[in-house]
């Protein structure tokens, strides 16, 4: 087994567990919910026998996965090289990012600072070509969605 | 005579300056998505929601359609000038849509494909006007056992159809139908799995978790990928010499009714249709060894068929409210959002709009050929940007769209949450579709089931006492048996 195809089976099995274990609890939850009230089905018993359905497959799926048999497609199984994560990777966490600063910094100073930062982490190297496109992406965006589309944006410290 | 006259003010309405220009704005964006690498377009439309959210019901699915099609038009560039499908649907245009570019033929491919394109949307949205009323008359007749049994053959359709894993595909509708009943109860009112989390009362939104599944998952998988060279091919000559017009317009017309026939029935999905047609051609050709070498036929029924059936979809979403695609599912959350759900009653109540849509598809298609024809080399262009600034580009989009819908990062969260699951599930090669549609129809489905078992004081033979109702549901085991045994073989040789 190569070692692409191992850390894969790791990564299957580790999501078909933590599926398991959300189909169970919320099972448990469901059943706390009534399953039958004077009406007819109660307001658990929908999501109690999808979790028990739910849960049902994952296990499956996971002693499928501990056979050594696929349990989807292999469309895109591939896992990426170093700098295919990297990039991937500084992509999310600029966006982890903006989600921490939308609301204190506001959206303009927000997008300006990730817009620059993942630019350089993508490997653009012009300073000027950063700061310009920088500045479309956020006061650009913000302007037509603001102003022309009135749809509300964050507004942070000195109004920006 | 009615469907003549609905069809008249839904073209009034759709011909009003506004209403074009969201088709035009659409049909742009559109092409614009399906030329740009990394983007589908499910994930295109579901980027794009927030454009519409100041506009009237009405504009606003006219433009997320408009961007639809445009989107799917626009995969057939990139096919044909860098060998990469811009969408699924577009892959087997690559075979002969690329040789033709090598060949120096590359205005020929994009031209025969927009004129099909625009054949097959023009005659499968005219079906569309004169089935679509007669079906939602007659699904008027459902109670809420035949729409649960309705949508349940809808699940299993989408499920069965959805990959090489009935279980896989069975897991994520029952995580999206799962994911669909958190908040508060649609029947009795009380909150579920909500832990009084405040913004987990109206549940989990469906612009986040889809942009999230499609938009961010897409950007991720393609960030990670070598971006490839774009060929220069040169795009002098856009419509097809005398020969290949005799070659073309069989393959147009057979491409037409494949794609039709193949749209009506949900969870298909876009490739099927592609392939079938390209399939048949090759058949029915007197030079079927032509093929995967430039064979003109070969761009032109995948692609005609392609359009034919993004339109024929339309069928059973706006009859029945079952969507037969991630695309046509995202299409069906801007509904939801504008207050609308598709269905037979939607007929009744806002036949306005429904009409408006359905003329704007002409009119749309019309605008595509308009656009695609003469700017064919503009597109081409487009395709030079460079991927890092589309993604961060994407990105933000997705943010604004994530947070604007109730100015809330509780959505962003979900948002990146949603992205991450979604490069999961696509990396370990489980079924987005499924999960979407769960998703979507999950409060309906559980509503409908609630109501059919309040009817009959919890008695289940209320299903299949009903004969529409029991039609259904041996068409839903029947399908799922069908899958089972078409994957049988495979899993007994993995054995």
């Amino acid at each position: 087994m190569s070692l692409q195809s191992a850390s894969h089976r790791v990564v299957e099995r580790a999501v078909l567990v933590c599926l398991s274990a959300v189909f169970a609890a919320a099972a448990g939850i469901a059943y706390t919910y009534s399953l039958k009230d004077d009406l007819g089905p109660g307001a658990g018993f929908f999501p109690f026998w999808l979790a028990v359905i739910g849960g049902v497959l994952a296990l499956f799926l996971l002693a499928q996965s501990w056979r050594g048999r696929n349990i989807g497609d292999d469309g895109e199984a591939q896992w990426p090289d170093r700098p295919g994560a990297f990039r991937a990777a500084a992509l999310l966490a600029g966006l982890i990012l903006s989600a921490l600063l939308l609301e204190p910094a506001g959206f303009r100073i927000t997008a300006f600072f990730v817009t620059g930062a993942l630019l350089v982490a993508l490997g653009v190297r012009r300073p000027v070509v950063i700061a310009a496109f920088a500045l479309v992406a956020s006061f650009g965006l913000f302007h037509v969605f603001y102003h022309w589309l009135k749809v509300p944006l964050p507004v942070g410290p000195f109004g920006l | 005579m009615d469907t003549l006259a609905h069809l008249a003010s839904g073209f009034a309405a759709a011909l009003s300056p506004a209403y074009l220009a969201y088709a035009f704005a659409g049909c742009v964006m559109g092409t614009l998505i399906g030329v740009l690498p990394g983007l589908g377009p499910a994930a295109g439309t579901a980027i794009l929601i927030p454009l519409t959210f100041k506009l009237d019901a009405t504009g606003a699915i006219i433009m997320l359609a408009a961007i639809y099609y445009g989107a799917m038009y626009g995969g057939t560039i990139t096919s044909v000038l860098i060998n990469v499908p811009g969408e699924a649907a577009s892959v087997i245009t690559c075979l002969d849509g690329h040789q033709m570019a090598k060949q120096g033929r590359a205005g020929t491919a994009l031209g025969i494909a927009a004129i099909g394109s625009f054949i097959g949307g023009l005659v499968a949205t005219l079906a569309l006007a004169l089935i679509a009323p007669p079906l939602a008359r007659f699904a008027l007749k459902f109670g809420p056992p035949e729409f649960f049994a309705l949508m349940l053959f809808g699940l299993c359709l989408v499920s069965g159809l959805a990959g090489r894993s009935l279980a896989g595909a069975g897991l994520m509708t029952a995580l999206g139908l799962l994911i669909s009943m958190i908040g508060i109860d649609p029947v009795r009112g009380a909150p579920r799995f909500a832990f009084g989390i405040a913004d987990l009362y109206d549940g989990l939104g469906l612009v986040p978790v889809v942009m999230g599944l499609f938009g961010v998952a897409e950007i991720l998988i393609t960030a990670e990928q070598p971006l490839r060279e774009v060929v220069r091919a040169r795009l002098e000559r856009l419509l097809p010499s005398r020969d290949e017009w005799r070659r073309a317009w069989g393959a147009i017309w057979r491409g037409t009714g494949i794609g039709f026939a193949l749209g009506l029935v949900p969870g298909i999905g876009a490739i099927v249709p592609t392939f079938v047609a390209y399939v048949a051609e090759k058949r029915l050709s007197k030079t079927p060894e032509e093929f995967g070498r430039g064979a003109i036929e070969g761009v032109a029924a995948p692609e005609t068929a392609n359009n034919a059936y993004a339109n024929a979809a339309m069928v059973p979403f706006l009859t029945l409210g079952i969507p037969s695609s991630p695309t046509i599912a995202v299409l069906m959350g801007a509904f939801i959002i504008n207050g609308l759900t598709p269905g037979p009653f939607l007929f009744q109540e806002r036949p306005d709009l429904v009409w408006a849509v359905i003329a704007s598809f002409f009119v749309g298609n019309a605008i595509l050929l308009v656009l695609n024809l003469p700017l064919v080399g503009l597109w081409a262009k487009i395709l030079h940007v460079p991927f890092r600034y589309l993604a961060v580009g994407v990105l933000l989009f997705c943010l604004v769209g994530a947070y604007s819908l109730q100015q809330s990062v509780f959505d962003v969260w979900v948002m990146i949450a949603s992205g991450m699951f979604g490069y999961l599930l696509r990396k370990l090669g489980l079924p987005l579709a499924p999960l979407l549609l769960g998703l979507i129809l999950g409060p309906a489905i559980e509503k409908s089931l609630r109501t059919s078992l309040e009817m009959s004081g919890g008695d289940f033979t209320i299903f299949v006492t009903r004969p529409l109702c029991l039609g259904l549901l041996i068409a839903a085991a029947a399908v799922l048996a069908g899958a089972a045994l078409k994957l049988a073989p495979r899993e007994l040789r993995a054995a």
